[in-house]
């Protein structure tokens, strides 16, 4: 499993301006397959037929907010499993170890560079799988 | 009668006595004396006198016989002793008849007696040589007879006036007699009298010494007494005035001189209104003085004025009315009475909570904000237990740690959850302390609280806004920058140099732009310190190599470069490491900033007093003169051109100046242009007790 790469990404971002430049950063940039969603609603629709390997999450979102899409979309047998990373502006002191304690790799804060972004996602999931397979192993 | 008229009468009655009795005594030895020289004398006469009765009585008279016999040659014989007699009893008492005893009518008896005798004597002599005649010549015996019974006659005469003599002597013996015995009686009585004097003087005498001590005694008592009341009102804490009847001041004790700041001799006779300052009320009402308790603004002798206390009493002194002043200085009683005003309107009037138990626990007072606060009032709450307010919300263990610093410290102070009348829980902050007596013991406890439900709402609506405000910038710039770096990085397609100086010049701005917002928003925490501290034993070496290590690059894009100057090992302090490393970062790039093309930025750690002390050197341009007051103010930098060559947000040094500050430690820097200028820190030397509990901890 080391040699697996990463290649779908489900994102949920409320704002169309971010979740175009973070969709475009990661297609073009990572070559990622991309499914891109304005709200946890959506992302649910999609969630299934996609099959993420990886969930990017929105923190501060109306209706439902990142935590709360992250643990409706785990109770979907195609994601259940899926590592998660935060993507937020909102980084208040104790924010970073809450989250860590919902169950994400880790919490990338806006703003980011697009540029580095693909590979710091890939950075990140590669650190959980290989301490996985450390564990399994 | 007065007493003192009295008491005069009294003393010339006893004069007039001694008097009368020394007249009398003199008198009484005079009569003494008199008696004892008139006994003598009368002793003598009577001594004379009386040697006559004897002889006079049992001289051997001519009886009958002589007479009938006409025996002449017998009568010349009576008749020379009769005229013997006389003479002799005149020639004895001769030298008394110029004797004070009245005699005269003895002598006078005495002599005509012996003048009567003596002519008789001479007719009977005379009869007799005419009877010789008549016998010679032989008269007849009838003539004869006739002479002879003249002569008979005479003699018998004769023998009367002797007689008379005797009883004249007789008379005068025992009138002497009684004379003499009534000299003695007299004498005695006088003597009796003098006896009775001395007794009378002795008795006195007794009486005056008893009476002269008693006196002598009372005087003292007197004296001692007076002097002992003389130092009590000289010594008593009021102030004592005396007065008279005219409103002049009599007498002024020793406090009153310090009260008044004038000498006894200077206001004595003077008006007692004096001491009154003339914008008091008193002044126009003087009545006012002379009765009980009264305040008055007092004046004193340099013109100052004070608070008086005024308590009068008329008293009766030797006849005289006077009024007696109790003086008083009140102005720190005042004092402390407006004092306790205010104490007592502030506690009525303060927006927080004031509960006072005694040293159970159990409330004694509460003030309207309690009210206000909890719903109870005063009369619902005094005498219960502030159990009563507990909400359930905090643990046993809180209440028994907050019980164990207030008997420990006699003081706890913190945030509590507590319970209103209503039921509703609402947050308070809470103050207690423990009131201590002069001896040390707990009296009472006094809670101050006041209710931060609102300072809470609006903190959260603060953190939210503060959330927001990071949101709602940070989302717009994510997808700017966001841009401009794809477009940066030809992601869509190739750019024309121009559109990528154009670019470059967007993404700088969006950047500095993204600096701006985090480091308003992190001294907006900072500041109102609700941005947590994580303390901890941070080791200055460790963290200075980390700072150098992570600002390499940056300082390579300057042509600086960074050292650490020799290491101090056991350097340590008690932060929070990121906080730390914020601070040090900003140190370094600013020195960097300001250093010119291959300078050295130099980090050196040393022990300064209790604290250890990370300097950051460059050789730099320094601080110009105009800015070194400003250095660490917000939105501070020496040279605008700063701004565009270091791309700074101006708050660097107000934030690290922030974070020192919340370390407890102090941040400065010294510049000398061109040679040196140095930004150093100062955080307190961590003991290792400190450490070993933060370990623990």
């Amino acid at each position: 499993m080391t040699d697996a790469t990463l290649s779908r990404i489900l994102y949920v971002e409320d704002d169309a301006d971010i979740r175009e430049v973070v969709r475009m950063s990661l297609q073009t940039l990572g070559k990622f397959e991309v499914a891109a969603c304005d709200s946890c609603a959506a992302a649910l629709e999609l969630v299934d037929e996609f099959n993420p390997e990886l969930l990017l999450l929105d923190v501060m979102m109306p209706d439902v907010d990142g935590p709360t899409t992250l643990r409706k979309l785990r109770e979907r047998a195609s994601a259940v499993g899926a590592p998660a990373i935060f993507i937020t502006a909102k980084v208040q002191a104790g924010d970073m170890a809450r989250y860590r304690n919902m169950g994400v790799l880790d919490v990338i804060v806006k703003p980011f560079d697009p540029m580095l972004l693909s590979s710091r996602v890939e950075q990140i999931w590669r650190g959980n799988r290989s301490k996985s397979n450390d564990d399994v192993g | 009668m007065k007493k003192q008229e009295r008491h005069n009468l009294e003393y010339l009655a006893a004069w007039l006595l001694i008097l009368a009795f020394f007249a009398w005594t003199v008198n009484l030895l005079l009569n003494v004396q008199s008696d004892w020289a008139q006994s003598n004398e009368v002793t003598r006469i009577d001594q004379d006198v009386h040697a006559l009765v004897n002889p006079w009585r049992n001289l051997n008279r001519p009886g009958n016989d002589v007479l009938e016999n006409y025996a002449v040659e017998s009568q010349a014989v009576a008749l020379e002793r009769y005229l013997a007699e006389y003479a002799a009893a005149r020639a004895s008492l001769e030298p008394h008849r110029t004797a004070t005893v009245p005699m005269t009518d003895f002598f006078a008896g005495m002599d005509e007696a012996a003048a009567t005798a003596e002519a008789l004597a001479s007719r009977v002599l005379q009869l007799a040589a005419d009877r010789e005649n008549l016998r010679r010549s032989g008269a007849t015996p009838n003539s004869i007879r006739l002479v002879e019974t003249e002569a008979a006659t005479t003699m018998a005469r004769m023998d009367q006036t002797f007689q008379n003599g005797l009883d004249l002597i007789v008379g005068m013996d025992e009138r002497l007699d009684g004379r003499l015995l009534a000299l003695v009686a007299s004498r005695r009585a006088s003597i009796g009298s003098l006896y009775l004097i001395l007794l009378v003087a002795l008795l006195s005498s007794v009486a005056s010494l008893v009476l002269l001590r008693r006196t002598a005694k009372q005087g003292a008592a007197l004296r001692s007494g007076a002097e002992r009341i003389n130092a009590i009102v000289n010594n008593v804490v009021d102030g004592i005035i005396t007065v008279d009847d005219a409103g002049t001041v009599e007498s002024f004790n020793r406090t009153a001189e310090e009260i008044f700041g004038y000498d006894a001799a200077g206001i004595v006779g003077r008006p007692f209104i004096e001491l009154i300052d003339p914008e008091s009320s008193a002044q126009n009402d003087e009545t006012a003085l002379g009765h009980g308790e009264s305040e008055h603004l007092a004046r004193r002798q340099d013109g100052s004025t004070f608070p008086m206390e005024l308590a009068a009493t008329r008293v009766r002194v030797d006849g005289r009315a006077l009024l007696v002043y109790i003086v008083r200085d009140i102005a720190e009683r005042k004092q402390a009475e407006e004092r306790l005003q205010l104490a007592a309107k502030v506690f009525e009037s303060t927006t927080e909570g004031i509960m006072i138990t005694d040293s159970d626990g159990d409330i004694q007072s509460t003030n309207p904000a309690f009210t206000a606060i909890t719903g109870y009032t005063a009369d619902e709450v005094i005498g219960r237990n502030p159990r009563i307010l507990q909400s359930g919300v905090q643990s046993a263990e809180f209440y028994e740690s907050m019980w164990q610093s207030i008997t420990g410290t006699g003081h706890w102070q913190g945030e509590i959850q507590n319970r209103r009348k209503n039921g509703e829980i609402y947050p308070q902050w809470l103050n207690i302390n423990a009131i201590k007596n002069a001896r040390g013991q707990i009296t009472s406890y006094v809670g101050v609280t006041f209710d931060i439900s609102e300072l809470k709402a609006s903190e959260r609506l603060k953190d939210e806004f503060i959330a927001t405000v990071s949101h709602e910038l940070r989302t717009p710039l994510t997808s700017i920058h966001g841009s401009l770096r794809l477009l940066e990085g030809g992601v869509a397609g190739e750019l024309s140099d121009d559109a990528a100086k154009l670019i470059k010049i967007a993404q700088d701005n969006s950047q500095r732009l993204v600096r701006l917002i985090d480091d308003i928003l992190s001294i907006a925490k900072i500041e109102s310190e609700r941005m947590q501290f994580h303390l901890q034993p941070v080791v200055i070496d460790d963290l200075v190599a980390r700072a150098i290590e992570a600002n390499h690059d940056f300082a390579t894009q300057y042509g600086v470069s960074l050292q650490a100057e020799s290491g101090v090992p056991e350097a340590r302090v008690l932060a929070d490491r990121d906080r730390l490393m914020q601070v040090l970062t900003n140190l370094l790039s600013n020195a960097v900033k300001h250093s010119p093309r291959d300078g050295v930025v130099r980090v050196g750690v040393r022990r300064h007093d209790e604290f250890w002390r990370v300097d950051v050197v460059d050789n730099g341009l320094g601080v110009p003169e105009s800015f070194r007051d400003n250095v660490f103010s917000k939105f501070a930098q020496a040279d605008g051109s700063d701004r565009r060559k270091g791309g700074g947000t101006g708050l660097g040094l107000s934030i690290c100046k922030a974070i020192i500050d919340r370390l407890g430690g102090r941040i400065g820097f010294d510049s000398e242009a061109g040679v040196r200028t140095s930004f150093h820190f100062d955080l307190p030397v961590m003991q290792r007790q400190a450490i070993a509990d933060v370990v623990s901890a």
